[in-house]
């Protein structure tokens, strides 16, 4: 194997920051599923259309298949995996579930992620803004009503400091 | 939910799923998740550019010059391996066409494989495919499956000179003279798009050799693990008691891992020949190009009916694209088949004239997609049935009213033999047009046509879905090499912890929660003591798997056994602690009780401890140890669901934009097990018909080279493209199975693909245009208009 070329690369990611030695065409996908083992981060098409691989950097979506880990360095990377405590889901995910808005789950991690930084912005969203801010990723499961909804539900739990714990 | 809430009444119940914690935490395991094993190999595949040609040489040795890079085989190295695969199907016409593992002589479809890689990480796999190099000498291809049966098109395979891998008829003794009297008769032509199952994750496995001498595990992402044991057995010749096929979580599956593909084989066959683990992931691109596609269907179709509206005979042809090889396990049977036996359906149609064909073409194989042959046919059906309600002057829903078996008529016996049994036919269709209050609309409608610049219509699709397939259902098929059995082991600890062995396999459909809802209630315990094992042949008992919607019909049905014969262990167990006999204990909340004194009881873990013998009491004379009960099931022949959508689109005139105003749904399921997961399965799977109807096609060009190979150019749907739906349930169980399940998968792929598209039709009925092809892209309608000017 080829270790001359490789580089070191330094990124936070959910708050802890790890520093490794990979080939600088590694993907963030991968270093992230790979180097780091948080497996949350799902890979669906590889090619920037399909959203499952979105995170945060620096608190902006993006999708970590279409970034190389080192030019992100020193970013600050939020995955599924920084959403919830140990005990409680985050209020988002708390909504997705109460709302039944996943089936297979594999796309469900870069719907979180959209929706954080969505709802963010927007906490007071209208179905229309919900339906087109999740233009941004693909799920083949749902038929997206129930994701529309979980939004919906999560927004009026964000807004209101509750967990979502109200059936939509 | 609370472990204290009485189990009486889980059955019915919107329980949210237990699934959903640890895949909304990031926890779940799909394949490229699971632990990578010290020392994997990775393993790639070198896919042919060219639809049809002669492989001339390979040359891998830049290839193996890279560091990194540990092997690189041809298909010949496979040869001694793996056995080429063949689906076996018992009908005079069939010719199979073998399928070698990789390409020997020929490659027959752009991305079939012919040289793999075997390199210490993905990315230098990758590298070396790129490197070699393989000469092939071209041939025509042809990827139409019309074109295919013409004098001079190429041929694909020695044994099918006309390309023709099957051909079927079917036609009722008085079909001519009923067809010859009509007073009417419409006809037309219907192509219906390719398209592809498209998991939201793609295809990947991993195999390794276990610690017993010979034995392999495969974690693979299929829908069918215990097909895929007994696949591996036969063409690789190892003993299937030496095999063991674990299905992690799966991302989605639709049908397409139902198939078993030749990767599984070769995975496992290496992991035995380098004695290294063997991990492949397939990208995009290759899930496009290798794993099965589904319809590409053409019909040439007509009804004939009396004057008032009464459809007197159906007679449809049809052309099946069935790829370049017959696809394992189901070839092109169900497309073949299928069709004479899904309709008519709902209606009393009792003289039809069947001629179905299975065509080789260069293209990827087609196989298992949700619905298979029946949104395709019901295309066609309800297609002509409004044709037929615009040429009488007559409303298409009271065409329909006019043909449906009515409650009377039930149980009803096709012209093909099929039995509805039970179902909600008129009822489900009187209750759709309330729900979309559709008499108003039409009243509407000659006034507001156009409304905003745009065309509005209302479009119908009533339906009934055959699923839960029995091993004789497969036969009638010639599928002799499908099962139609399932398993359930129940098993329940010395701490009255309850385990359930289900040999289903969840790809999103909530089995873990359903499945333990049923277990809970049939054997009297609390929800929250029961859980759901599947998707492992070291620990589940043989059943044919999950797909054409048969798992709570099988599955449920498995259960329900399991749980009657272990409910009566648990009560001769109770019977000796609360010293009565058996027959005066009910069972409930984990507790076995004394009828006639409900206050005496006795727990499932101290029942438990008695039958493992920890118990001070010791143990009952003459009784067996242990607390599990296994079952089979065999379902009946099929069971019959039936449903209905209504939908209304506005349609823009100049860019060919299709928009959904209103969408309702009425379907019938017979027993309930969850309704919020039904809603989402019916939401699901009509987000998938309306993708076939409006916008997901593979496209080749003529010569089979494929157009479509990312998510740019194949399109789903995304949250813009589907609306809300309206959804009702009614529920008429089958008195045929256990619990009264019908399946209910498919249904909503077979309804949205219809319903939108004889919405179009209805919103460009005065233009001219025939819709008559989907999917119904922008540009295509637009066309339709121009040629009708
Ligand atoms: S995997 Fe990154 S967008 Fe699909
Ligand atoms: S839940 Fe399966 S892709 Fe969205």
């Amino acid at each position: 194997m080829t270790t001359s070329t490789k580089c070191e690369v330094t990124l936070s990611v959910n708050g802890t920051r790890y520093t490794r030695l990979i080939e600088p065409r590694y993907l963030l996908a991968d270093f992230l599923r790979h180097e780091l083992d948080l497996k949350g981060t799902h890979i669906g098409c590889e090619h920037g259309v399909c959203g499952a691989c979105t995170v945060l950097i620096d608190g902006k979506t993006s999708r970590s298949c279409l970034h190389f880990a080192i030019a992100v360095q020193g970013s600050e990377v939020t995955t599924v995996e920084g959403l919830a405590s140990e005990t409680a889901l985050h209020p988002i995910q708390e909504a997705f579930h109460q709302s039944h808005a996943l089936q297979c789950g594999f796309c469900t991690p870069g719907f979180l992620m959209t929706a954080k930084e969505f709802l963010a912005e927007n906490p007071d969203p209208t179905e229309s803004e919900i339906r087109l801010a999740l233009t941004n990723n693909i799920c083949r499961c749902t038929g997206y009503a129930n994701i529309v909804g979980a939004v919906k539900l999560a927004a009026k739990a964000l807004r209101e400091g509750n967990p979502a714990n109200e059936r939509a | 939910m609370n472990a204290h809430e009485p189990s009486e009444g889980l059955v019915g119940r919107s329980l949210l799923r237990r699934e959903d914690e640890h895949l909304l935490r990031g926890r779940g395991r799909f394949l490229d998740d699971l632990p990578e094993p010290r020392h994997t190999l990775h393993l790639a595949f070198v896919m042919s550019p060219h639809a049809h040609a002669r492989i001339v040489g390979i040359d891998a040795s830049a290839a193996l010059s890279l560091p990194g890079v540990v092997a690189v085989l041809t298909g010949d190295d496979f040869a001694p391996l793996i056995k080429p695969v063949t689906t076996l199907i018992n009908h005079p016409s069939y010719r199979p066409t073998g399928r070698d593992p990789l390409a020997r002589d020929k490659v027959r479809f752009v991305g079939e494989q012919v040289a793999v890689v075997l390199a210490e990480t993905p990315y230098i796999a990758q590298d070396a495919i790129e490197q070699i190099v393989v000469d092939y000498d071209v041939l025509p291809g042809v990827s139409d499956a019309r074109e295919a049966t013409l004098d001079g098109a190429p041929q694909i395979h020695d044994n099918a000179p006309d390309n023709i891998l099957m051909a079927d008829e079917f036609k009722t003794a008085d079909f001519d003279a009923v067809f010859a009297a009509a007073d009417v008769v419409v006809e037309d032509e219907f192509k219906i798009g390719r398209i592809a199952g498209l998991s939201l994750e793609p295809r990947g496995c991993l195999a390794m050799c276990d610690h017993i001498p010979g034995a392999v595990t495969l974690y693979t992402s299929t829908q069918v693990p215990h097909l895929v044991r007994s696949a591996l057995s036969v063409h690789l010749g190892i003993s299937e008691s030496l095999i063991r096929v674990v299905a992690p979580d799966l991302g989605g599956g639709f049908g397409i891992k139902s198939q078993i593909y030749p990767e599984e084989f070769i995975a496992t066959a290496l992991a035995l020949k380098f004695r290294r683990p063997i991990k492949w992931v397939q990208d995009r691109r290759e899930d496009l190009l290798t794993s099965v596609h589904a319809r590409d269907h053409r019909y040439e179709a007509a009804i004939a009916a009396t004057k008032d509206g009464v459809i007197t005979a159906l007679r449809v042809k049809m052309y099946s694209n069935a790829g370049a090889y017959s696809s394992f396990p189901f070839g092109c049977a169900m497309e073949v088949i299928g069709p004479r036996r899904y309709v008519p359906g709902p209606y009393k149609i009792q003289n039809s004239f069947f001629r179905t064909f299975g065509v080789c073409t260069n293209t990827a194989p087609t196989g298992a997609f949700r619905g298979v042959g029946a949104p395709g046919t019901y295309l066609v059906l309800e297609g002509l049935i409004d044709r037929l309600a615009r040429r009488l002057n007559l409303d298409p829903l009271d065409v329909r009213l006019r043909n449906t078996i009515r409650p009377e008529e039930i149980p009803y016996t096709h012209a093909h033999g099929g039995q509805i049994d039970s179902g909600s036919y008129v009822p489900a269709l009187d209750r759709a047009r309330a729900m979309i209050d559709y008499d108003r609309f039409r009243a509407a409608q000659p006034a507001d046509r156009l409304v905003n610049g745009r065309l509005r219509g209302i479009g119908i699709c009533q339906f009934s879905e055959g699923s839960g397939f029995s091993t004789a259902a497969w036969r009638a098929r010639g599928l002799v090499a499908v099962p139609g059995i399932a398993s359930a082991l129940i098993r329940i600890d010395q701490d009255g912890q309850i385990l359930a062995h289900v040999s289903h396999t969840s790809s999103g459909q909530g089995h873990g929660t359903v499945f333990a809802q049923l277990v809970a209630e049939r054997l009297g315990a609390n929800y929250d003591d029961v859980t759901i094992v599947q998707s492992d042949t070291a620990s589940v008992p043989y059943g044919s798997g999950t797909f054409a919607s048969r798992g709570t019909i099988t599955g449920g049905g498995a259960i329900i056994r399991a749980a009657r014969e272990l409910q009566e262990k648990l009560k001769r167990f109770a019977g000796f602690v609360l010293n009565v006999d058996a027959s005066s204990i009910v069972l409930e909340g984990s507790r076995a009780r004394r009828s006639d004194a409900p206050d005496v009881s006795v727990s499932f873990a101290e029942i438990g401890k008695v039958a493992y013998s920890f118990d001070p009491m010791g143990f009952p004379q003459g009784e067996q140890p242990g607390l599990e009960a296994t079952a089979y099931y065999e379902p009946p022949m099929a069971t019959i669901g039936n449903a209905i959508h209504i939908a209304i689109v506005s349609v823009g005139p100049e860019d060919g934009s299709t928009r959904i105003e209103k969408y309702v749904v009425v379907h019938d399921n017979g027993t309930t097990i969850n309704p919020l997961l039904v809603d989402g399965q019916v939401q699901g799977a009509t987000a998938q018909g309306i993708g076939g109807a409006l916008m997901e096609e593979i496209v080749y060009d003529g010569e089979g080279q494929l157009l479509s190979g990312n998510l740019l150019d194949y399109l789903v749907p995304t949250a813009l493209d589907i609306p809300d739906f309206d959804l009702a349930h009614m529920e008429s169980p089958s008195p045929s199975t256990e619990g009264g399940f019908k399946g209910m998968g498919e249904g909503g792929v077979i309804g949205g693909l219809a319903a939108i598209t004889n919405a179009v039709a209805d919103a460009l009925a005065g233009t001219g245009a025939n819709v008559n092809c989907v999917p119904l892209r922008p540009s295509r309608i637009v066309e339709m208009m121009d040629t009708a000017k």
